[in-house]
């Protein structure tokens, strides 16, 4: 089981071994801070209601942007935070900070500090390349154990993709270290050779590995940087397709490929997704943008084998990919323009939103998403299998969002509707329900009945206009409501 | 709430305060000789490797000895049963039996021994209904042969479900506290020595059991006497209640005095669909008997019950019955033919009980029926641990597919072979197609086998990797080997 830490930490100190150009360990001390951070946690059951705050601790480093200096740390440290202050080793004061650019998918962020002087006496950290395996690094934070900064030893342990689980959904490049990362290293520099080679972000719990860190490598932060330079982040793009290794001998010869262990083939491409009509179910991918893809999705880049996803990764917005690839025996080149990110938000945590709703009737309905699930814990199959299929089987071409009737405050209106709980709403009047937004036109047209149809159930849920309005204002008084619906995030 | 399954359970004397009937010894030869113990070896298959068969076991019950030199039982007793055996209770005498005839929806069966001896010293029991209230008897046997018999009481009499999950029947439910013994997986209900029911269930926490009642007995002996055994009918609808005044006014039922369910969704092929009952329709009377909002009718005999006591326990197959509905506002009768709905007749079986699972072994390949039978593999809690997609597609049948004789057929495993380098992972995927034809039943893979594409066999899945190739003539030629390597007698058993 994987946990992000939570909270605190940072910072960095270069160690060790000989320190060529690089700033001297000294001085670079002085550009790790320490975030404290109070953040308010929506509460999906009750979306109308503020939300409970807590605080925790990260660390940060100071770093040039194109905007001047700024603190570096993770999007986890500063996520869904309402008050956030940090402060410099050997410095009492407590400056106020605000977030200028985050990246959930990435788990990076970038601070802004209100006081000009915060800056005075730091050091921007320079940014290294991707470490050799078995190299040392040092990581510098301010992990659990006390309150002053700390410094640990490692290894390069491995380069390989990882699930980044602040988001939940994306996974890239990643290095692992030896090096203890804990509570509280978050947001921390990882220093080789007086350079910034990594920020670390997550580990495992003591109880399922050891010595297993990870920091987020240069080529993400470098991308993170260079996107926020035009003035505001966008989520990384996909390619929006399944592959499947062609390790088959049989396999191979069936699509026209000699034995040389090159070629994936295409599984599926997602509706509505890039390649959505420029890659096919079937084709075999064989080069991207030059590279020769190997049957197990390996690519060499830079003189590193990884996933060829590593070269889809470094791109933006509207850049494009070339494929050499075989469709029907027949050798052709293809281009796919990256300019959607992969629909499958749905399973994706997510922070700095309000949760979305509608409430009618004492009826609430709100959209399907990673936060409503783990709020409610819904154990209705076809809410599960919505969930869990939602990207594989595309129903996200029929429901761009899933809307729920999550629950229902009871009142005489809604009395005999509990069997309707966990239902997917798929109609109102007549008119299919796509988003949120449809649920809340739908119910303002006022109509003699308010016909809801739910999936799989063949009995629709009929409210009365004439019993509806006396029992909405009724419901917001009775539960303390603030307003009936909340449309954007 | 779900009951476990009484397993061996059994028996205790309780004393005292009830029946007048009770007392052992003054009937108690006459009891014995009424019933046996019935001692069943059952092998199950195995769906997960559908070529072998798991390790017997033996349970022991007491069956009752019915007219017609004839023991009865619960099917789930003799469910894949190898071998069936009579035991009289005192003195070990034994007879090996068949099983004549079983019906698992209802949970009966009948044993027949060819020894006529045996069967000479035993006295037939005859059948009485019970009613809310009567103290019963629930009888079992010591390892002397001694006979024990606790009373009960019966307390609710309601359609419930059936340990087959898609049949409700007629329940009588009991209070009464049993003690464990072994030999009771069945044993008998009885009221004035006559037996009442057939214990199928019991929850020692709420000290209660559920009993296959008399007149199930009754229509599953009615329907054996016949030429054929048909089975109990279904009107093949679902419905809810309807208390939800909003819904009524909606539905154009006026005035609060009606009663009335609405039908949310009948099959085509059902006999409620035959006869063009739709969703929508308001049930307010079956064969002339009001329907509550709840779905109830207030029989002679049980007071208030589900309505589908009248279309099943209480109906025959080929019976017609008048539901009498309100569509649109307006009144009308529509007469339906009921019908038993078979087990061939789901997409995915409900169960598979005394047939061996088919199975295609494709060069590695496990190739399978999607069953609820399979699903059970993962053990209890199924629903939430079996794959999550095959779970759904069982319970939404009747939603997602139309054509309910077809079958789903699925890749359930890989055996690795040099056929199958690179598929190793792959697992529970529906499969589409083989060679272009579409698999809607398990005959069509040999069909399709027959014509690989380009000396290719191209197998098609619903779920990534959506296609993989195996090569024709290597598959053929490690046919041997494949079978050598795993001990697998045959790759393949089509019916």
């Amino acid at each position: 089981m994987k946990r992000s830490f939570s909270g605190i930490l940072i910072i960095c100190l270069v160690l060790a071994q000989s320190l060529a150009a690089a700033t001297p360990a000294t001085e670079m001390k002085k550009s790790v801070v320490r975030i404290t951070m109070t953040e308010q946690e929506p509460n999906y059951k009750v979306p109308w209601a503020p939300g409970s705050t807590a605080s925790g601790v990260g660390a940060g480093f100071v770093i040039e942007t194109h905007n001047g200096q700024r603190v570096m740390t993770n999007a986890h440290v500063v996520s869904n935070s309402r008050f956030l202050s940090v402060s410099k080793e050997n410095d009492p004061k407590q400056y106020i900070a605000h977030v200028e650019f985050v990246g959930h998918d990435c788990d990076l962020a970038v601070l802004k500090i209100d006081e000009a002087g915060f800056f005075k006496g730091t050091v921007p950290l320079q940014f290294g390349g991707l470490p050799e395996i078995e190299s040392a690094v040092s990581v510098y934070g301010y992990p659990i154990g006390g309150e002053r900064m700390s410094v640990t030893n490692g290894v390069i342990s491995r380069i390989d993709f990882q699930l980044y689980t602040h988001s939940g959904v994306d996974a890239h490049l990643t290095i692992q270290t030896s090096a203890a990362i804990n509570p509280g290293n978050s947001g921390g520099p990882v220093l080789q050779e007086g350079k910034v080679v990594g920020v670390a972000f997550q580990g495992y719990s003591g109880d399922v590995a050891q010595n297993v860190g990870y920091m987020i490598p240069v080529p993400v932060v470098q991308r993170f940087l260079k996107d926020i330079s035009h003035g505001s982040y966008g989520r990384y793009m996909d390619l929006s397709i399944s592959t499947f290794k062609l390790q088959n001998p049989a396999m191979r010869r069936a699509l026209g490929l000699v034995d040389d262990d090159h070629g994936v083939m295409v599984s599926s491409v997602a509706k509505e997704g890039s390649s959505d009509g420029v890659l096919k179910q079937g084709d075999v991918l064989l080069e991207i943008d030059g590279h020769s893809i190997a049957s197990d999705s390996f690519v060499d880049l830079d003189g590193e084998h990884v996933q060829m996803e590593e070269i889809v990764e470094r791109k933006f917005k509207g850049d494009e990919v070339r494929f050499k690839l075989l469709r029907n025996k027949q050798q052709m080149e293809v281009t796919v323009k990256l300019d959607k990110a992969f629909p499958y938000l749905i399973q994706a945590n997510t922070y700095d939103v309000s949760p979305r709703y509608v409430l009618f009737g004492g009826l609430l309905f709100q959209p399907l998403g990673h936060d409503f699930y783990e709020a409610f814990q819904p154990e209705d199959l076809r809410v599960r299998f919505f969930y869990d299929f939602y990207v594989s089987d595309q129903l996200y071409v029929d429901h761009p969002e899933v809307i729920i009737l999550s629950t229902m405050l009871p009142d005489p209106i809604n009395t005999y509707l509990g069997e309707f709980r966990n239902g997917i709403v798929d109609e109102i009047n007549g008119v299919k329900i796509r988003t949120l937004k449809d649920v809340s036109e739908a119910l303002h047209k006022t109509s003699q009945y308010y016909v809801i149809k739910v999936l799989g159930t063949g009995r629709p849920i009929v409210l009365e206009s004439s019993a509806v309005e006396p029992a909405r204002a009724r419901i917001l008084q009775r539960y303390n409501v603030s307003k009936e619906e909340n449309l954007s995030e | 709430m779900r009951f476990t399954f009484l397993l061996p359970l059994l028996c205790c004397f309780v004393m005292a305060q009830s029946a007048p009937a009770d007392p052992a010894s003054k009937a108690g030869a006459e009891k014995k000789m009424s019933i046996v113990r019935v001692n069943v070896t059952d092998q199950a298959w195995d769906f997960i490797r559908p070529w072998i068969k798991r390790t017997q076991f033996t349970r022991r019950a007491v069956g009752v000895v019915l007219a017609g030199n004839r023991v009865l039982v619960s099917a789930e007793l003799v469910a894949n049963s190898s071998y069936v055996e009579l035991e009289k209770a005192g003195g070990g005498e034994k007879a090996a039996a068949s099983v004549e005839l079983v019906d698992y929806e209802a949970n009966l069966a009948l044993i027949k021994t060819t020894d006529d001896k045996f069967m000479s010293a035993l006295k037939p029991m005859e059948l009485t209904d019970s009613s809310v209230g009567d103290h019963v008897a629930i009888w079992q046997l010591e390892n002397t042969g001694a006979l024990l018999s606790t009373s009960a009481i019966v307390t609710t009499i309601e359609v419930q479900r059936y340990p087959i999950d898609d049949t409700a029947l007629l329940v009588y439910r009991l209070a009464t506290s049993l003690q464990y013994r072994e030999n009771s997986f069945v044993v008998p209900a009885v009221r004035d020595d006559k037996l009442t029911g057939l214990l199928m269930r019991y929850d020692p926490r709420t000290q209660s059991a559920d009993t296959i009642p008399a007149p199930v007995i009754n229509h599953f002996l009615k329907d054996a006497a016949g030429k054929s055994y048909a089975g109990f009918p279904k009107a093949g609808m679902d419905y809810t209640g309807m208390r939800d005044p909003q819904l009524r006014h909606y539905a154009g039922l006026n005035g609060d005095s009606a009663g009335g369910v609405y039908i949310t969704s009948v099959h085509k092929e059902s006999p409620a669909g035959k006869a063009g009952v739709c969703a929508g329709d308001v049930l307010v009377a079956v064969n002339g008997q009001q329907v509550d909002r709840d779905g109830n009718y207030v029989d002679s005999q049980y007071g208030k019950i589900s309505l589908s006591h009248l279309t099943s326990t209480k109906a025959y197959v080929g019976d017609k019955a008048k539901l009498s509905i309100i569509r649109d506002g307006k009144s009308l009768d529509v007469e339906i033919t009921l019908a038993h709905r078979a087990v061939a007749d789901y997409v995915i079986e409900p169960y598979i009980i005394d047939r061996a699972p088919r199975y295609y072994v494709l060069g590695g390949l496990v190739l399978q029926e999607l069953s609820r039978q399979y699903l059970k593999e993962w053990g209890a809690e199924w629903m939430k641990k079996a794959p999550e997609r095959f779970v759904y597609y069982d319970r939404f049948q009747s939603d997602l597919f139309q054509d309910r004789r077809k079958k789903i057929i699925i890749l359930s495993m890989v055996l690795p072979s040099e056929n199958t380098i690179g598929y190793e992972d792959l697992g529970n995927l529906v499969v589409t197609k083989i060679n272009d034809v579409p698999l809607n039943s398990f005959a069509d893979i040999e069909q399709a086998l027959q014509k690989p594409v380009d000396g290719f066999h191209k197998i098609e899945f619903e779920e990534n990797p959506r296609v993989i190739y195996l090569d024709a003539k290597k598959t053929e030629e490690s046919i041997p080997a494949l079978k050598q390597n795993y001990g697998l007698r045959s790759l393949m058993r089509l019916e």
